[in-house]
């Protein structure tokens, strides 16, 4: 009984240990890749598409009622403490520093991050990595880091959409819900945010673009079995991917603020 | 060609393939036979490199493929045309472009327009003119079959591996599709390497047979002697006897 437990202990600690050891040699091999950069430049432009374009109506949608939500939870606030002119202040600093790239992050994780595991996961039980290696493609420089170095671009990239569509819908939701005028939503918006906090939050998004593309990558390749074993392999990479991107926003908040 | 000696692998401790030897020669047919799990797909996945073994050596035109990195195998592998079990084609291409990938691939400064000729002439070679702008998926089993085999066979390798190439075919496909290896070959020169559960079409095709049994090689030599083999394995094997060893 004691064993028993011991060993399954053992097993789970041996198991955590494999991926984080498989995801750093992933890591260690994207670097590699990269000096001097060698990939396959058709593929990397495909990925930007079906990752980062195919995206940005999923992101518009999701950033312009995250912007209207955080009106709607401050408008209580706003009117009964008359608070008006932090408005445009509040919403710009939780969505630039937090709020857009940490649920950004888990969209695209979701949609992008998945897919991608799916995709790569589908590709090693049906033979397609064997079948590119027989054709004399190294799959990593084929296959994985123009998804990786996609990835990290398309999310930087719809984060910035994601928080001007949020701030956009901030502003409106801030005129018919709490009676901010644009022009004070302006005002306190341009008078109160740096640079710095658009560069804190874009900072993060690159960062979690590459902690969702090590994860669903890594994920992805290490399939085993068959249909059952991509299943497994995509729900992994999204909860580490969603515990990725939360404890890393920990560290980065943390030691950048 | 392609000269295996003592080859052994091991796979999570199980032995696959133990002490293999064996000696291709350039424009020869090979057909590698046995029951179920034996190790035939493990072994031509050895030669292409995507297995190394624990002990042996296996000289392809005299490059001994297990002690190179894979960099340089993936050299050695343009000189290999290979044909997969399940097809491995690339879901993400069209049939088109399935055939035309290797080459491209392997010449990226190849004229659009050659490249396009070429791989047209290819799949009316194996029947699919017409099939080009079509998924894969939307294709039947024999049809999938024939694009992996024009695209294993597109670039014109000195070695081709056919892993099963009639597998869950039609006795009248099987043998069109044997015809149509046949005919490659001839045009290409090239050395042949097949896998076959179909013992009586694959020795039609073949000069030479392997006979595996659990990882070890029980015949190896010309085809027409198989028959003769006093091994009991090979002979319940080729006869399709219930009683024996199997």
């Amino acid at each position: 009984m004691i064993s028993s437990f011991f060993a399954s202990v053992g097993e789970k600690i041996l198991n955590f240990s494999k991926i984080i050891g498989g995801i750093v040699y992933l890591f260690y091999q994207i670097i590699l890749a990269l000096l001097p950069p060698k990939f396959d430049l058709d593929e990397f432009w495909r990925n930007l598409y079906k990752m980062g374009v195919k995206s940005v109506p999923i992101i518009i949608l999701t950033a312009f009622f995250t912007g209207g939500i955080m009106v709607i939870q401050a408008s209580v606030f706003v009117k009964k403490f008359g608070a008006t002119s932090l408005v445009g202040w509040g919403a710009g600093y939780s969505v630039f520093r937090e709020v857009g790239p940490i649920l950004l992050g888990l969209m695209f994780s979701g949609r992008v991050g998945s897919n991608n595991t799916a995709e790569l996961g589908t590709m090693v039980v049906t033979e397609q990595i064997d079948g590119l290696k027989a054709l004399a493609i190294d799959p990593f420089r084929y296959l994985i880091v123009p998804r990786v170095l996609a990835m990290i671009i398309m999310l930087f990239l719809l984060t910035i959409i994601g928080n001007v569509v949020a701030i956009s819908g901030a502003a409106l939701f801030g005129k018919y819900i709490a009676g901010v005028s644009y022009a004070g939503f302006w005002t306190s918006f341009s008078q109160n945010l740096y640079l710095g906090d658009l560069i804190h939050g874009l900072i993060k998004a690159a960062i979690f673009g590459f902690i969702v593309s090590l994860n669903s990558c890594y994920f992805g390749i290490s399939v085993k079995g068959g249909a059952v074993g991509v299943g497994k392999a995509v729900n992994n990479s999204v909860v580490a991917s969603a515990l990725g991107i939360v404890i890393f926003d920990y560290i980065l908040t943390y030691n950048i603020t | 060609m392609l000269k295996l000696t003592d080859i052994t692998l091991k796979l999570d401790g199980n032995l696959i393939l133990d002490n293999i030897s064996l000696n291709i020669q350039p424009g020869s047919i090979w057909g590698i036979i046995g029951p179920p799990a034996s190790g035939k797909s493990v072994l031509v996945k050895t030669i292409c490199g995507f297995f190394k073994p624990q002990r042996g050596s296996i000289l392809f035109n005299d490059t001994d493929i297990c002690k190179i990195p894979e960099a340089k195998m993936l050299e050695i592998r343009k000189q290999i045309g290979m044909l997969f079990q399940n097809n491995a084609l690339f879901d993400f291409m069209n049939v088109w472009e399935n055939v035309a990938f290797p080459l491209r691939r392997s010449n990226p400064e190849i004229d659009p327009g050659q490249l396009r000729q070429k791989a047209w002439k290819r799949l009316k070679k194996v029947g699919l003119a017409g099939s080009e702008n079509k998924l894969c998926s939307e294709l039947s089993g024999g049809m999938q079959k024939r694009v992996g085999i024009a695209r294993a066979t597109i670039n014109k390798a000195p070695l081709n591996i056919y892993d099963e190439p009639t597998a869950g075919l039609d006795p009248v496909t099987t043998s069109k599709i044997y015809d149509l290896l046949l005919e490659i070959k001839r045009q290409n020169s090239s050395t042949v390497l097949a896998i076959s559960s179909d013992v009586e079409g694959l020795r039609d095709f073949v000069d030479n047979i392997i006979v595996l049994y659990e990882g070890k090689v029980r015949y190896s030599g010309p085809e027409k002697d198989l028959e003769s083999s006093t091994d009991p394995v090979v002979h319940q094997f080729v006869r399709g006897e219930e009683e024996g060893p199997l």
